[in-house]
């Protein structure tokens, strides 16, 4: 299977025609100058602050954001590159949506249900949806966007979360019934992924309708794409903005200094070793959120030496995660405990926290035999800002406890190539995401990228039982024992987890923390508005 | 008795011109470029030694938070010592460098000299397979091996210095060719001296002065195509200080805390430009006998 967005950090392309690191030094040069020089003639520069009182209608967004490339699409179900999500995002709407606080809210649906056996879900629709062309929002278009979604000829980045689904049935113009074909008492997470955007019955990607705040104008992959206000937008008085333009940057440091120079007004994930230097500049705002995200070092259980699970709590012990924290994220993270989804309601908060114990590491090592310690190669690339870094601090902090760390860097491509999932011993990088939907791609035998080889009957079973149990006290019981087998046992070291940083210039007002991990508020623009200091 | 046979004269006329050492030395541009190398080298050797008395940090111990303006030049993308690291990160891309240069230097004045010495179907055939590695881009063959091999030590060495060869043997058999003709070459034949020991004695002594200029120029080349193999991450590899990786480790915040790219960049170019520098006297020095002594 394809690597997905939906499931994993994407592999940002580098384009030929977007705005070059020289290029936009140029300007930033050429503007700052000028800017001194304005400084100069007109004395005190005006004082900045951050706009403030009801939001104001009207204006340009200017949106910069690394990666993508001349394989950008707006097909509302192929997105791969951040950029691609970003304008998805604002064109189409899903059913469901994961909200800032990473909190499950209906979107286009105004209720969904689950039968007893959690085999049939009913989805009640909004009644006051329309498209951008202005034809009303329907169970038919539903039916005909999922079956679009899961095509078994051309499966879709979306369809790896709906494995289980058999058929949407339409009941009537606004309510539909999803069939599944083995119980699933988590359907609705499922269910809320912006891969998963409601489009028309007639959907054509060339000419991208949705239901989204924002309606296509133009397009040039790569580079930049304009978005206009839907004025049949069915919240009441948004989007604020009159226009919306999502620019395509090559690399972060092109990207920083396009937002010092007021080429852009915001841009998304900032390498968090800057976060403090950029926020030290007083036109720039920094939106800063916890995030679930995660960047595992992933040990293969079913091989030597990781088939000892001594040598793998031996591995975990040998992190100094707070020390991966302040080195890695430049503090800018919360602590892992070898667990992921720590916002799922059934986390094991209780479990103790993980930390270095050298003595304790060099002793489950010798108790596996391996008295002397050992060498490893562990494989890295900059797959996700921080990962190499990560692998570097490793590196130095196992060595204390006997074990010899030999970083082996390759490019993106060859780390997700043909020996990626068949690694000994490397990394991966994931956004925020419940537990039961995280197992499905990485921890079930069936899952599509289970690195760590993870395949324990116990856990399976718990697995699939928390998968039919409909009651959510039950099955966040059931959750927090899976977790607690992986917290024992598990192949992934999870030292932290990384905040999402953006910057934006003051006079952009609306943005808040996302817990989703997407950048700038998970790209909801719609609630963005820009103050008159521009 | 004539004014020719004074004796004064002939010591005088049979005095040699000074050696090419002498006459490289005696140029300013020579003294300048020297001065530079050495100054680079010297802080590429004694780096890693003083690092303790220095900065009291090893290069891969962490004294902060990264970009930070903590100690002389700050802390790079680790939180790592900045000076620490450019103290540290000379010596294997001089070691490097130096082993390619001269790989390149043996296997290239081998090839040359014998296809000049030898001719006919040894000199076609060691000069088209000559043609068809020079045909490969340098950079491209080397990361092609490297992706292949595995970053280590020994293929950086042996790929850069294959890829100098051709070059070098160009050089070598046209200053042979030029050689080989003279007299004293044919006397040697006509003793039966074996051919090895004629292109080492007779040779080698008469070819050095464009080989001089050629170990120069290919020493310029091989600390630029390390420095870019580490700096894409396929030279040295991390957690090493390396000049190379520590422009590419501390791009992202070039604005912002610019010395982790800075000093790197100043320490290549100023020993790139001092060993151009040299070269080029030499390159003077070789053709012209009287150059210096004028000054």
């Amino acid at each position: 299977m394809e690597t997905s967005p939906v499931l994993r950090g994407h592999l940002p392309d580098r384009p030929a025609l977007a705005p070059t690191r020289r290029r936009v030094l140029g300007i930033g040069l050429a503007l700052g100058l000028g800017g001194f020089l304005a400084a100069c003639g007109t004395g005190p520069a005006a004082v900045l602050s951050a706009p403030s009182g009801p939001p104001q209608r009207g204006g340009r967004l200017r949106v910069g954001l690394a990666g993508g490339g001349a394989a950008d699409s707006l097909d509302a179900h192929s997105s791969v590159s951040t950029t691609d999500i970003a304008r998805i995002v604002n064109l189409y709407e899903p059913l469901l949506y994961r909200d800032e606080n990473y909190e499950l809210k209906p979107l286009l649906a105004a209720k969904v249900t689950p039968s007893a056996d959690a085999r049939v879900w009913t989805v009640d629709l909004r009644r006051d949806v329309l498209f951008h062309d202005g034809r009303p929002m329907t169970g038919k278009d539903v039916a005909t966007s999922f079956k679009r979604i899961v095509d078994p000829k051309d499966p879709k980045s979306g369809a790896a979360a709906l494995a289980i689904l058999d058929e949407v049935a339409v009941v009537n113009e606004h309510r539909v019934e999803f069939r599944l074909n083995s119980p699933s008492a988590t359907f609705d997470d499922s269910l809320g992924q912006y891969t998963l955007g409601i489009v028309p019955a007639d959907y054509d990607p060339a000419n991208p309708v949705g239901t989204g705040p924002f309606k296509y104008r133009s397009f040039a992959p790569g580079r930049n794409s304009v978005f206009v206000r839907n004025e049949r937008y069915w919240r009441d008085g948004e989007p604020y903005l009159d226009e919306l333009e999502i620019l395509n940057f090559n690399d972060d440091d092109a990207l920083i200094n396009a937002l010092l120079s007021t080429q852009v007004d915001a841009i998304g994930q900032i390498p968090l070793t800057l976060l403090e230097v950029i926020d030290a500049d007083p036109r720039i705002s920094i939106l800063s959120a916890e995030t679930g995200a995660w960047m595992p070092f992933t040990m293969r259980v079913d091989r030597p030496p990781f088939d000892d699970k001594r040598v793998r709590e031996a591995f975990r012990l040998a992190v100094d995660r707070e020390q991966m924290i302040e080195q890695v994220l430049s503090g800018n993270g919360s602590l892992g405990n070898d667990m992921y989804s720590p916002f799922d309601p059934g986390y094991p908060s209780h479990l103790p926290q993980r930390k270095q114990d050298i003595a304790r590491a060099k002793e489950l090592l010798a108790e596996a035999g391996h008295p002397d310690g050992l060498t490893v190669e562990l494989v890295t690339a900059p797959i996700q800002s921080g990962a190499v870094e990560a692998a570097q601090v490793f590196a130095q902090q196992a060595a204390e406890a006997g074990i010899m760390v030999k970083i082996r860097q390759v490019d993106t491509t060859t780390f997700f190539g043909d020996s990626y999932l068949k690694w000994d011993f490397a990394q991966d990088f994931y956004y925020t995401r419940n537990y039961l939907p995280q197992v499905n791609a990485s921890t079930l035998p069936t899952s599509p990228f289970n690195e760590t080889h993870w395949d324990h009957p116990e856990f399976n079973a718990l697995i699939k039982k928390a998968n039919a149990t409909v009651d959510d006290d039950e099955r966040n019981a059931l959750i927090a024992q899976a977790m607690e087998i992986e917290y024992n046992e598990g192949g992934y070291i999870i030292w932290g987890h990384a905040n999402q940083a953006d910057a934006y210039q003051q006079y952009v007002a609306g943005l808040v923390p996302s817990r989703t991990g997407l950048a700038l508020s998970g790209f909801e623009f719609r609630r963005v508005w820009l103050g008159g200091a521009s | 008795m004539t004014a020719i046979d004074s004796p004064q004269l002939v010591t005088q006329e049979t005095k040699a011109p000074p050696g090419l050492l002498r006459r490289l030395v005696a140029q300013r541009q020579a003294k300048i470029g020297i001065g530079l190398t050495a100054a680079v080298v010297l802080l590429a050797l004694l780096g890693p030694v003083l690092l303790p008395v220095i900065t009291g940090f090893t290069s891969t111990e962490f004294t902060g938070r990264p970009f930070q303006p903590d100690g002389v030049f700050g802390t790079d993308n680790l939180g790592r010592d900045v000076l620490s690291r450019f103290l540290d990160g000379g010596l294997r891309l001089l070691a490097y460098s130096a082993l390619a240069t001269l790989l390149g230097m043996v296997l290239g004045v081998l090839a040359g000299m014998t296809a000049a010495y030898a001719g006919g179907r040894v000199d076609s055939l060691i000069m088209r397979s000559n043609d068809v590695l020079l045909a490969l881009p340098s950079l491209v063959f080397a990361l092609l091996a490297i992706t292949v091999l595995g970053p280590e030590g020994w293929v950086l060495v042996a790929v850069i210095g294959i890829t100098h060869a051709p070059r070098i043997a160009r050089v070598t058999r046209s200053a042979t060719v030029d050689v080989i003709t003279e007299d004293f070459i044919r006397a040697a034949e006509m003793y039966a001296v074996p051919r090895w020991k004629i292109l080492v004695q007779d040779v080698l002594p008469n070819i050095t002065g464009p080989l001089m200029v050629e170990l120069g120029l290919r020493m310029t080349y091989s600390i630029g195509a390390v420095a870019s193999l580490s700096f894409l991450g396929l030279g040295m590899q991390p957690p090493t200080a390396d000049w190379g990786l520590m422009i590419n480790e501390n791009r992202i915040a070039l604005v912002i805390q610019p010395w982790g790219v800075i000093l790197p960049v100043l320490a290549i170019a100023v020993l790139t430009v001092g060993i151009n520098l040299i070269t080029d006297s030499l390159a003077r020095a070789a053709a012209n006998a009287n150059v210096g002594a004028s000054k």
